[in-house]
């Protein structure tokens, strides 16, 4: 606020708006704090490092088949070499990870399957945060009935853990993978990630800047969405990293039955492997079982790492000292 | 503290009841039913729908599931119509119990374990390597353990036996059935368990706690080894262990990574309390301090999240059930996907449901009483951890 005299000599005091933060800049400051004590964590950067290995796995796909893979060879479900006498074979410095005993490039399979895991735990984990967001935010908010009744609700939901009627759900039908995140993310958004996300509205309801703001005629959208939402975005993301994993975990233990529908993904490579013993024992197969069993389990604990370390970061008593 | 408990039980109750809800709308909600899946002329569709009870209208089908529910009937499974659905699970989970039970405590009692060894010694190569180690394992893909794990165990080295629940050779001629043998052994494992709980509790203030507690044991293993010859199943009973090996070793290692990191993060927070630094000035020595002023602490929350990882501890039972061959309830689950058997699928979903109430329950409870200011609320949670 910058003083200025006025005509009288008395100084009048008039708000300065253009050298004060906006609102957002001192949200991006935070970030940029949280950002600067994450970092500090091994944990948290193995984590992001080897998310962005997977990124960069899944981009890398299309720009080397439309590139120097030709597609007879080397594409991923209806490739087949040639040049080989039996199927499967060793990784060579023709095929980086060998083949699978139908003559399919394993490393290609590999790097096509990240697609499909990214999608999946990405829509998982956004409609599991949205959905218990929104049951938490609304129920703390209003409170009452309506609180006693979304509460009653997330209760019963918690009975049914996402993994075990995804489990049961994909035993019955064989669905593609939009589908069981899909369902993982709704079994999940609806019970015990609801009654979290509760408990941190009901912490920023108690905060004299929310009675500030319905003093100032603020509507109850308005609150909800400048001030409770950001401030729920740091556990939205930390949870979001924990349905990813579970999600991708349980997808690929479905696959690994040949109970879903998903053209290519690390599980069905699995599977793969185990229907095609008898072509060759699965011991044999070692090069193609180790890359994907592998890859979902760095592909998974990036994710709970990236988690563990923003927990770490939002409790302030964890910091070293 | 009475009053707690009789309001958190009418909660469980009405959630109980909207559970079953749930579920009963979930096998509404699956396409098609089971007489659909059966290839015949309509005729015999339409007599296989009204034996099993499909074509009545849909609140007599919920009254009739709520009612089977509550007087312990689950229906009849479809794979052999005369066989009731609560026969079979009462059937399987004494093996799966057997196999679930030991994997949680030991599975648990190890991360605790592990955790608040590497709190103590925050940073350095201790905590990275196991945090990593944890995280390895838990994030591993169920299957794939298995196959290394058998692999090497079982038939590079030939150590354990790769599959199945007994070996029918050792089993030739014993007048006892499997599940008597697994039902006693699971009893001795409870019993067991609470012995040693409560030679940990009496032994709080010896003087050589630790010497007592190893005599303890040692005598608790002996007492139980004596009671296993005496009573002449003891080779069925070993061969049952050495089968259980390889999946139980297969489900600890899956699920201490969770409460390992969990233990961590407890302890982190309470260590720079002053009744620690109290402690140490008192000249306790450091495993003392750790262990009776701070682990204590940090067991609270811990306990707390246990229930969120009891169902991912539970799945990866039945597929560890599923992958050794091991008759539980895990495997009845898979055949029962293999056939369709809704009932008995709904069967096990509601019977999970009613262990994580309880399991709820006995923690909610276990939490108010060890944490007093929980009792006046309804929903809240504990400590942020």
């Amino acid at each position: 606020m910058s003083h200025t005299a006025t005509q009288s000599g008395v100084p009048s005091v008039v708000p300065d708006t253009a050298s004060a933060p906006t609102r957002w800049q001192g949200q991006l400051g935070r970030w940029r704090e949280t950002w600067r004590v994450f970092v500090r964590s091994p944990l948290g950067v193995l984590g992001l490092v080897l998310i962005g290995l997977f990124a960069l796995m899944s981009i890398s796909h299309p720009i080397l088949m439309a590139t120097i893979w030709d597609r007879t060879t080397y594409h991923p479900w209806v490739g087949f070499d040639y040049d080989a006498i039996a199927h499967p074979t060793l990784p060579s410095p023709k095929h980086l990870l060998g083949t699978d005993a139908l003559g399919r490039d394993v490393f290609s399979q590999l790097l096509y399957a990240t697609g499909p895991s990214f999608g999946l735990g990405l829509v998982a984990g956004l409609v599991a945060v949205a959905t218990a967001t929104t049951i938490g935010v609304v129920s703390a908010y209003y409170g009452g009935m309506i609180d006693a009744l979304l509460m009653g609700l997330a209760d019963a939901f918690i009975l049914m853990p996402p993994q075990i009627v995804l489990l049961v759900v994909g035993l019955l039908f064989d669905m593609d993978w939009p589908q069981l995140a899909l369902i993982y993310g709704v079994f999940a958004g609806l019970g015990g990630l609801a009654v979290i996300m509760r408990s941190h509205a009901l912490s920023i309801k108690v905060k004299p800047y929310i009675e500030a703001a319905r003093v100032a005629g603020g509507s109850s959208g308005y609150i909800i969405r400048t001030h409770f939402l950001p401030n729920m975005i740091p556990l939205m993301l930390l949870n979001m990293m924990f349905t990813v994993a579970g999600s991708v975990l349980t997808e690929a233990l479905l696959s690994f039955f040949g109970r879903t529908d998903i053209r290519l993904s690390w599980g069905t490579m699995i599977w793969f492997i185990k229907e095609t013993f008898r072509l060759s024992p699965t011991g044999e197969q070692w090069h193609a079982i180790l890359p994907p069993g592998l890859a979902i389990m760095l592909f998974c604990g990036a994710f709970y790492m990236v988690g563990r370390a923003l927990d770490d970061v939002l409790n302030p008593r964890l910091r070293r000292r | 503290m009475l009053r707690f408990i009789v309001r958190r039980l009418t909660r469980a109750l009405v959630t109980l009841v909207v559970f079953q809800t749930a579920l009963f709308l979930l096998i509404q909600a699956l396409p098609g039913d089971y007489a659909s899946t059966i290839m015949g002329p309509p005729a015999y569709k339409r007599g296989l729908r009204a034996l099993l009870g499909l074509d009545a209208p849909v609140w007599q089908q919920y009254l009739a599931w709520m009612g089977g529910f509550f007087t312990g009937d689950l229906g009849n499974s479809f794979q052999a119509p005369t066989v009731r659905v609560t026969d079979i699970l009462l059937a399987q989970s004494p093996r799966t119990l057997l196999l679930f039970l030991p994997a949680v405590l030991l599975g648990f009692g190890l991360g605790i374990w592990l955790g608040k060894r590497i709190a103590w010694h925050r940073g350095g190569r201790l905590e990275l390597g196991s945090s990593l180690t944890g995280i390895a394992f838990y994030a591993s893909f169920p299957p794939w353990l298995v196959f290394l794990l058998v692999n090497v165990f079982a038939i590079q080295l030939g150590w354990f036996p790769p599959e199945n629940l007994i070996n029918a050779n050792r089993w030739f001629g014993v007048p006892v059935s499997v599940n008597s043998v697994v039902e006693r052994m699971l009893v001795t494992v409870m019993i067991d368990a609470g012995l040693f709980a409560g030679l940990f509790w009496l032994t709080r203030r010896a003087a050589a706690p630790r010497r007592m507690r190893w005599l303890g044991s040692f005598a608790l293993a002996m007492l139980t080894a004596g009671v296993w010859l005496a009573s002449g199943r003891a080779i069925q009973a070993l061969d049952i262990l050495h089968h259980l090996a390889l999946p139980l070793g297969t489900l600890i290692l899956l699920s201490f990574g969770e409460t390992m990191l969990l233990m961590r993060v407890a302890m982190i927070e309470f260590l720079g309390d002053d009744h620690v630094l109290m402690a140490r000035a008192k000249g306790l020595p450091d495993s003392a301090v750790r262990d009776r002023h701070v682990a204590r602490l940090a067991l609270l929350p811990v306990l707390a999240r246990l229930t969120l990882q009891l169902p991912l501890v539970l799945i990866g039972s039945f597929v560890i059930e599923r992958l050794f061959l091991w008759r539980g309830v895990g495997q009845a689950l898979f055949t029962a996907a293999d056939y369709q058997d809704i009932p008995v699928l709904m069967g096990i979903l509601s019977v999970v449901g009613i262990i994580m109430l309880l399991a709820h329950l006995l923690l909610d409870v276990l939490n108010a009483w060890l944490d007093p200011r929980l009792r006046d609320a309804t929903f809240r949670v504990s400590t942020r951890v």
